[in-house]
C-alpha cells in the first residue's frame, strides 16, 4: 500500500510537469488565434456606436411591423437565431457571474 | 488567417446588455434562493442529528448495555371456547 502510495507520487511528480508544460504548447497558440479575433469581435460597444445600434435597432421594428418578417430566407432566419441564441447565452453567463462573486 | 468580422453594433449592444441583465437577474435570483437553501441546510443537519442519535440508541441496545425484562405482549387470538 504505501509502496504504491510512493509510486504514485513519484508518477504525479514526474507527470505533472509535463503534463502542465504540453497543456501551455497546445494552447498558446490557439489563446493566441482568441485573443486576434477577441480584440475585434468581443470588445464592447463604444459610446459612439451606441447611437447606431438604437437606429438599427427602430430599423428592425420597422422591418417587422412593415411584414419583412415573412420574405426572410430560412438560411437568414436560422442565423437570426443562433445571434439570439448566442445573446441568450451571454444572459447566463451573467446570471451564473453573479451567483459565483 | 481569415480576418476578423465586424461585428454590428446592435448584436454588441444586445450582447453586453444581455450580460448585465443577467448579472442583475442572477443576484436578484441568488439573494432570493440563498436564504432558502440555509434553511434547508438547516433542518437537514437537524434530522440527521436526530437520527444519529436513534441510531446510536438502537446500536446499544443491539449490544445490549441496557437491560431489559422480557415483558409478555397480549397477542390479539380468538376467543378460546
Amino acid at each position: 500500500m504505501a509502496q504504491a502510495a510512493q509510486r504514485l507520487v513519484q508518477r504525479v511528480a514526474t507527470k505533472g510537469p509535463q503534463l502542465v508544460s504540453a497543456a501551455v504548447t497546445y494552447s498558446r497558440p490557439r489563446l493566441a488565434t482568441f485573443w486576434h479575433y477577441a480584440k475585434v469581435e468581443l470588445v464592447p460597444p463604444t459610446p459612439a456606436e451606441i447611437p447606431k445600434a438604437i437606429d438599427s435597432m427602430k430599423a428592425m421594428v420597422k422591418s417587422f411591423q412593415s411584414g419583412h418578417l415573412a420574405q426572410l430566407t430560412v438560411k437568414e432566419a436560422l442565423r437570426n437565431g443562433l445571434v439570439a441564441t448566442e445573446v441568450l447565452m451571454w444572459f447566463y453567463i451573467g446570471c451564473c457571474y453573479s451567483s459565483f462573486f | 488567417m481569415v480576418p476578423p468580422v465586424q461585428v454590428s453594433p446592435l448584436i454588441k449592444l444586445t450582447r453586453y446588455s444581455a450580460l448585465l441583465l443577467g448579472m442583475l437577474y442572477g443576484k436578484k435570483r441568488y439573494d432570493y434562493l440563498k436564504p432558502v437553501a440555509e434553511e434547508e441546510r438547516r433542518i437537514e443537519s437537524e434530522e440527521k442529528k436526530k437520527r444519529e442519535e436513534l441510531e446510536r440508541i438502537a446500536k446499544e441496545l443491539a449490544e445490549g448495555i441496557y437491560i431489559f425484562f422480557n415483558i409478555s405482549v397480549p397477542i390479539l387470538c380468538p376467543k378460546s371456547t
